[in-house]
């Protein structure tokens, strides 16, 4: 017993020194172990970031991003499909019916809702961080945020469109979770402020083919005052960029030729005022032109999906002139919904490798289109059409034809043969031909009142009044609590 | 400079696993002097796990020793202590046998007759050291090394007792004989089986926690492509499924439940003691593994901390031992087929089909009669894509061994042809096992694994309207072939003006697109363990785990509705890990066992990546190999990762009288994704358990051999979160502009947030008990399972811009029973052995962020739009969530129930419609021998769990896109002289939502394995064994599931369970195998 109690003791302190140097092992170890545990990403750190012209060039650039995702989604698809010339089949025939937007709709939509909210958001970041950046000049720092500012009342102006009154979210509340839902007029408030400060700020040439210059500020005001029925304003903001002689229309003698306007390889055009590229890149692509092209006819490389059609008995389609070379866009095309089907091959690319994948841009803002708000604007202005404004719409009406848009053709329209309200409706019916799968007919329809009556008149449907806005996604009100679902949502949903 | 130092000083140490070469690893110290030797021998036994056998009529264990050794191997200790006497021993395992020099010679002889013989255990090898005792006296001896004995003085009516530990006894009749020989059998009590646990092993006996343990001869006896596959069904509170049937696809592992949300929920996979994940032990073939242990309560998973909380999956691989060289040597050839064909429209049908539809929606008819009237069955799509695959498997071992040095040196080849033609799985991997003592108190243990992974998919899954192989396959028109006249292929999307525009050629693709996954997977775990004395063991580990996997995909010019178009990624994990521990194991008085264990331990984990891609090559030649030369290069990219994880832990075992058991445990992880300040996490843990059987007073109760009860509490974690998660960083992107691509900066979508651990709680309560001589084993547990701080995303208002944001919020229960019981009913030269294994698990979402419902598993198939799980407080985890129909209109369209009573179908009116979590799983082996026969079978099933059937959304509703249909749709649709058809009219614009319609009930019972071998002995040709069979698996299903079948989770993540998506078909295999041993 006495020699073991000897063996335990020898043995303890062997132990001893064992887990003495341990311990101290140990000890070594957790003291440095906060350095072992941290994390040292091979990232970029917002708080460090918006400094240099470079950073902040990237951070704007990123604005464009979620504006370019999936706009055949939103108004683009939608307010063409709903357009008188057009229809949909498959999941896009639900739109037919201008009863309102089905589960799948109502999806797709909240889907462009989160994407232009996502513009909005990288946008506010630019205001936000931008004048605090550490090497940038005053001039430089305010143009910047002059185009975040566009890019905002641009995306802003898409909301109120199509939803009405939205969450007013600035510069000043990015971190907040829950925002009320303005009014129409709080939105278009600081779409009008932000576009003044863009106009006033932007440079007269843009930084990047596809980014906006200060005309392009004043496009978008005249638009926005049309809208707002401000056609004084919106005349002149139009007459300035018409004055400043910056933009002609593409002068076309086929049909084939409207490619040198909305083609894929179109780098740009003395009609481009404000358009969101494209290119063949993987996840750069335009998926718009997949709905209109058919993999048969090897116009959108091998795919297309037809989603968006039209039919030779389409009445306006019936009544549009056959020697307008915009028409020809039109042709006719078996896709399965009977013998009457039509294609458009307005938006076309061959060589896309993939059905997201065109290199095409989506023409927001072209020339023509700045000289129909004019058209419009001076005519409602002057309580009846001007020479100005009759020239306007006849250069955009004489191109479609073949013909010089700078000078004067035989298919004119006559000042004298108008008055305001038929010049409007000539104007209207212009900017349908004109603007067919642009997104912007719905909207046209809806401004003017004419949508309704126009749709009955074609395609034989009653649009039921919950259908001229979009329901505000169910994740707003499930997450936003200024929110309330039964105040706060529109009509029909 | 420190940091580095220690890294230097860690990783240039090595390190050891040494769990069966124990009679070489085992050192002790004795200083005795003067005492008696049957005390000398007890005093051996309480330190070790040896235990001495003699008959002490032969044996004189009163006389009186000395010995004094220090730190000695058992071999060195007992030459200390038996010298000077006349006795010998031997080693065998943990046995040491005594007998005199002369077993023989010192018998004494009287007037009666003698027997003689041989005892041998089944296989036929001789067994020394058998006590042979003539019952009712002292009259006996031990077999010498070649097990023969011989009794004098033997009556004539006597009865001899022959036993031996670890064999059954045998009682013989010496009336008439002279010569009796003898074959032992072994006894399979199991309780004194070692299991490894973590950062060690325990005698099963010695268990507190919930540990299932399998050998390597029930891996064997399931012929699968892994040790997953094998595993499936076979341990209660351990749901194994396969994500689909594809060659090399994943596994979902759950045990005992769902805990998580936001993190993964497969258990954390230790193989040779370092932790790491599913796809390295995929890399393994059954025959490189030892054995496998699976930790189920906290009391077992605690250990590991923050990794514990979904249990976990030890893997040993196979050891060296001690021995002469044994080469065990397997081949085996299968055949796959696919297990069931759909029944699908023929052409005639399929045109009359489509004629109808055609004329619902006011279209002109397109098949003309004539047309139909030449038409036949038609090109059968799934006869072009499914073949008979074989599947090969070749594997050499090789175990050798002296007492310094041991090793096992393992080799494979695995080829799997899968049934959908050109997909295939190859594995090759090399396992090499070594230990070496260096001296009596140090040795080293080197484990590593190297294997490559080749895999050529074609399993993609889903894809709408016949887009996707499979999709495509169902899809494709019976009334056309792959092939245009001229030989081309036929592009489906334009071959009728009304067809799909999704559509595929299955067989175009099959063959011009191509998916390579190559990966080189490398486990290294090295150690060094030091026993400065015998109790104490201090073990320095370190090791590597690399995985390079190279991923490649190549559309040729032929590829119909694009370019050509490759690209090609490479991304490497890499894991470095080193372990300290020092574990110290003593019994106090013989009656206190202890064995305490501390450690520390650093663990980090970096991947990065790099792909490249291109579309439009000129030449299909150079496939993936030339990106450069493509007409628009891809946009190249690269990522960085790396998280490390630093922890101490502690456990506490100790034994009272073999009676009483406590472990307490103890472990702080330190993980660098969380934010500062909630880095650490702690993770305890306690278990008691009481072994009745061992009391005095239990000594008499007849029948039960063996009970304890089990009781246990333990926090164990769950990481969740990805590197980086909490940090504020910009993600890069590009946006276009007139003049190219511009780089882009902003932040994600996901709002990052201040995180910590998410925790698991676990109580269990368990008992064993042993009846019949422990001919029949039953185990059962029951569990609470709490998961706080759940991390789970929580919605943002969509304006933010940000859409979600992850929080510490949630709360989720698992509460279930266990029941397994293993018998041998019958045992002689007839013998079965037959396990079953139940298992009950009902898992409740407890809490949520402000009671928000999650929804799980967008689905987007055109057709439906929507999400079709549901995670709600108070319910299963990923509830299904639609429409109930409610019979057809009129007009013969799908009706809605209109539950919130508005008059109108909103998504208010969506409600529960399935459950994907199934009531029970269970599974049943029986294993029968006769002679040289051996008959197995597994029969493995669910009860209760729903499917999803989204294939059949698109393949039995979507009309008018000519898709082909199963022939019921034909033949049982609405008309107005069937209106209560299984299908609504067939038109082209159906009222399709995700309803209950889609929701079946994926209850099954499967005959998962059934094999019929013969086992030749060939000792006399010098070989051991050799083993012939015919194996067949998933030969028989009893489903209600109308799909391709059951077993199926095609999201394979926690919250979309059970939902089937054109998915890979499981196949059915017969193979024929040879098993030698050397």
């Amino acid at each position: 017993m006495k020699k073991s109690i000897l063996i335990y003791h020898r043995n303890q302190s062997g132990i001893s020194l064992i887990w003495g140097s341990y311990l101290f092992l140990i000890f070594l170890i957790v003291t440095s172990c906060n350095d072992l545990i941290e994390e040292n990403p091979k990232k970029i750190a917002e708080e460090t970031f918006y400094n240099t012209a470079l950073e902040v060039e990237t951070a704007v650039n990123a604005i464009y991003t979620p504006l370019c995702q999936n706009p055949q989604n939103g108004a683009l698809g939608v307010n063409s499909v709903y357009g008188e010339f057009t229809y949909g089949r498959g999941s896009w025939a639900a739109l037919n019916d201008y009863s309102g937007l089905n589960d799948t709709w109502i999806t797709r939509v909240s889907g462009w809702w989160q994407s232009l909210y996502l513009g909005i958001r990288n946008a506010n970041i630019v205001i936000k961080n931008v004048p605090n950046a550490s090497s940038l000049s005053q001039t430089q720092i305010n143009t910047f945020v002059a185009e975040a500012k566009f890019l905002r009342a641009f995306t802003y102006f898409h909301l109120v469109r199509n939803w009405g009154g939205v969450p007013l979210r600035t510069e000043n509340n990015i971190m907040e979770i829950n925002v009320k839902r303005s009014t129409e007029s709080e939105i278009y408030s600081l779409i009008m402020s932000d576009l003044v400060d863009a106009e006033t700020n932007l440079p007269d040439m843009p930084r990047l083919i596809g980014t906006p210059s200060k005309w392009a500020a004043k496009t978008l005001l005249a638009d926005v005052y049309l809208f707002l029925g401000k056609y004084d304003l919106a005349s002149q903001k139009a007459k300035e960029v018409i004055d400043s002689n910056k933009y002609s229309l593409v002068a076309v003698s086929s049909t084939d030729d409207f490619q040198k306007i909305f083609g894929p390889k179109v780098t740009t055009t003395s009609e481009e005022i404000f358009y969101l590229r494209y290119t063949h890149d993987k996840n750069q692509g335009n998926t718009w032109p997949a709905l209109m092209n058919h993999p048969g006819t090897g116009l959108y490389g091998k795919s297309g999906v037809y989603g968006v059609y039209g039919l030779s008995t389409n009445t306006a389609y019936k009544n549009w002139d056959n020697n307008d070379l915009r028409k020809g866009q039109w042709y006719s095309w078996n896709i399965g919904v009977g013998a009457n089907s039509l294609l458009s091959k307005k938006f076309i690319d061959p060589e896309t490798a993939s059905l997201d994948g065109g290199a095409n841009s989506i023409t927001w803002y072209r020339y023509a289109d700045l000289l129909l708000i004019y058209a419009e604007a001076a005519s409602r202005t002057n309580n009846g059409p001007t020479a100005d404004a009759m020239e306007a719409l006849n250069k955009v009406h004489r191109r479609a034809y073949g013909y010089n848009p700078a000078s004067s053709a035989s298919v004119d329209f006559k000042l004298a043969d108008y008055n305001l309200t038929s010049f409007i409706d000539l104007v209207l019916q212009e900017r349908g031909y004109e603007f067919d799968l642009e997104g912007k007919r719905w909207s046209d329809l809806k401004r003017t009142g004419k949508a309704t009556e126009i749709i009955l008149a074609v395609k034989g449907k009653t649009v039921a009044p919950k259908n001229y806005l979009w329901p505000i996604p169910v994740n707003e009100f499930n997450f936003n609590k200024a929110m309330d679902p039964a105040k706060d949502q529109n009509p029909g949903y | 400079m420190l940091r580095f130092t220690l890294f230097c000083f860690f990783f240039s140490l090595i390190q050891v696993m040494a769990l069966d070469s124990y009679s070489q690893q085992t050192r002790l110290t004795l200083n005795e002097h003067d005492r008696r030797l049957e005390d000398v021998l007890k005093t051996i036994e309480d330190k070790t796990e040896f235990f001495f056998l003699y008959n002490k009529d032969l044996i004189n264990v009163d006389q009186k020793v000395d010995v004094k050794v220090t730190n000695q191997t058992i071999k060195e200790t007992m030459d200390a202590l038996l010298k000077g006497t006349d006795i010998h021993y031997s080693v065998a395992n943990r046995q040491i046998i005594l007998s005199n020099v002369d077993n023989n010679s010192n018998l004494r002889i009287q007037q009666q007759k003698s027997i003689s013989g041989k005892v041998a255990d089944v296989s036929g090898q001789p067994l020394p050291g058998v006590s042979i005792v003539v019952k009712g006296s002292t009259n006996g001896v031990i077999t010498n090394a070649e097990g023969n004995y011989s009794l004098i003085n033997v009556s004539d009516n006597a009865i001899l007792i022959f036993s031996f530990v670890g064999m059954k006894t045998q009682e013989i009749t010496t009336k008439g004989k002279t010569t009796i020989d003898v074959k032992l059998e072994e006894e399979t009590i199991g309780i004194e089986e070692v299991v490894a646990v973590g950062y060690g092993t325990m005698k099963k006996s010695d268990l507190t926690g919930s540990v299932s343990s399998v050998k390597p001869q029930e891996l064997k006896a399931i012929q699968s492509s892994n040790a997953l596959q094998s595993l499936t069904g076979r341990i209660a509170g351990v749901n194994i499924s396969q994500n689909t049937g594809a060659p090399g696809s994943a596994m979902s592992i759950r045990i005992r439940g769902i805990n998580s949300i936001q993190g993964g929920n497969e258990p954390l996979y230790v193989i040779d003691g370092f932790p790491t994940n599913q796809s390295m032990l995929l890399a393994l073939n059954n025959s490189d593994i030892e054995s496998i242990e699976v930790l189920k309560d906290a009391s077992s998973t605690a250990i590991y901390g923050s990794r514990g909380a979904n249990g976990v999956v030890l893997i040993t691989t196979k050891q060296g031992k001690a021995k002469k060289t044994q080469i065990d040597f397997e081949t085996s050839y299968g055949v796959q087929t696919l297990r069931k064909k759909m029944d699908l429209m023929d052409a005639k049908e399929y045109a009359m089909f489509v004629n109808e539809t055609l004329a619902n929606s006011n279209l002109s008819p397109y098949f003309s009669q004539d047309v139909i009237n030449g038409l036949g069955k038609g090109f059968d799509w799934q006869n072009a894509l499914f073949h008979n695959a074989p599947e090969k498997k070749v594997s050499l071992n090789l175990t050798s061994g002296n007492e310094k040095t041991q090793f096992s040196l393992g080799g494979s080849i695995f080829n799997q042809d899968g049934i959908i033609r050109r997909s295939d799985y190859n594995r090759y991997s090399l396992v090499l096992n070594l230990n070496h003592a260096i001296s009596n108190k140090v040795s080293v243990n080197v484990s590593g694994i190297l294997s490559y992974v080749d895999t050529d998919r074609k399993d993609s899954g889903g894809g709408n309207r016949g887009a996707g192989i499979i999709g495509g396959t169902l899809s494709g028109p019976p009334t056309l072939s792959p092939y245009n006249e001229d030989g081309t292929y036929r592009e489906l999307k334009t071959a009728y003006p009304f067809i799909s525009n999704s559509i595929s050629n299955p067989i175009n693709a099959l063959n011009e697109a191509t998916s390579n996954n190559k990966e080189n997977k490398i486990l290294i775990n090295a150690s060094v363990v030091y026993n400065p004395i015998s109790e104490l063991t201090v073990k320095i580990a370190g090791g590597i785990v690399n995985n390079d996997a190279i991923s490649e995909s190549y559309l040729t010019n032929k590829f119909l509705g694009g370019f050509s178009s490759a690209s090609m990624g490479s991304s490497r994990y890499r894991s470095l890990l080193n372990e300290n521990t020092v574990s110290y194991d003593k019994t106090f008085n013989r009656k206190h066992k202890v064995s305490l264990l501390a450690g520390f331990t650093y663990q980090d984990f970096v991947t990065i990546s790099l792909s490249g891609s291109g579309t439009g090559y000129v030449s299909d030649v150079t496939e993936n190999f030339d990106l450069g030369a493509a007409i628009t290069p891809g946009i190249p990219s690269s990522g960085y990762s790396k998280s490390s994880l630093m922890s101490a832990l502690t456990r506490l075992n100790y034994v009272y009288n073999d009676k009483y058991l406590a472990t307490l445990s103890f472990r702080g992880d330190g993980a660098s994704q969380y934010t500062e300040g909630d880095k650490w996490g702690f993770f305890p843990s306690g278990a008691l358990a009481w072994r009745v059987s061992s009391e005095e007073f239990f000594k008499d109760v007849p029948y039960i051999s063996n009970l304890k009860f089990r009781t246990s509490w333990g926090i164990a974690g769950n990481q969740a979160i990805g590197a980086y998660t909490t940090l504020n960083t910009l993600s890069s992107g590009n946006s276009a502009f007139g003049d190219g691509l511009h780089v882009t900066y902003a932040p994600g979508t996901r709002l990052p947030q201040a995180l910590k651990w998410e925790s698991t709680v676990t109580q269990n309560i368990g008992i064993d008990l042993g009846l019949f001589a422990n001919k029949v084993n039953l185990i059962a547990d029951y569990y609470i399972k709490n998961t706080k701080d759940l991390l789970n995303s929580v919605g943002l208002p969509l304006s933010m811009g940000y859409t979600s944001t992850i929080k510490n919020i949630g709360e989720m229960q698992n509460k279930g029973f266990e029941f397994g019981i293993d018998a041998n009913p019958i045992n002689g030269d007839f013998k079965w052995n037959i396990n079953f294994n139940i298992s009950f698990n009902k898992n409740t979402i407890k809490k949520l962020y402000n009671n928000q419902d999650i929804l799980g598993g967008s689905l987007d198939v055109n057709l439906v739009q929507d999400y079709i799980n549901i995670l709600r407080e108070g319910q299963p985890v990923g509830r299904f969530w639609g429409y109930i129909e409610d019979g057809y209109d009129e007009k013969g369209q799908i009706k809605f129930k209109d539950m919130d009573g508005d008059k109108q179908i909103t998504m208010k009116d969506k409600t529960y419609i399935g459950d994907p979590n199934p009531d029970f799983i269970y599974g049943l082996q029986s294993s029968m021998n006769y002679k040289n026969f051996e008959l197995t079978f597994f029969i493995q099933g669910s009860y209760g769990n729903d499917i999803f059937n989204v294939s059949s959304i698109n393949s039995t509703l979507d009309y008018g896109i000519g898709l082909n249909m199963p022939r019921e749709v034909y033949l049982n649709h609405w008309t107005p002289d069937n209106v209560n058809a299984k299908y609504p009219i067939l038109k082209v614009s159906t009222n399709v939502k995700a309803s209950d319609r889609f929701v079946e009930d994926g209850s099954y019972i499967r005959l998962k394995n059934i094999e019929l071998a013969y086992n030749m002995n060939l000792k006399k040709i010098g070989m051991d064994h050799v083993r012939f069979y015919v194996s067949g698996q998933n030969l028989l299903t009893i489903t209600g599931y109308s799909w391709w079948d059951p077993e199926v989770n095609s999201l394979g993540s926690a919250i979309s369970q059970g939902i089937d998506y054109y998915t890979y078909p499981t196949a059915k295999v017969i193979s024929l195998g040879i098993q030698a041993r050397f």
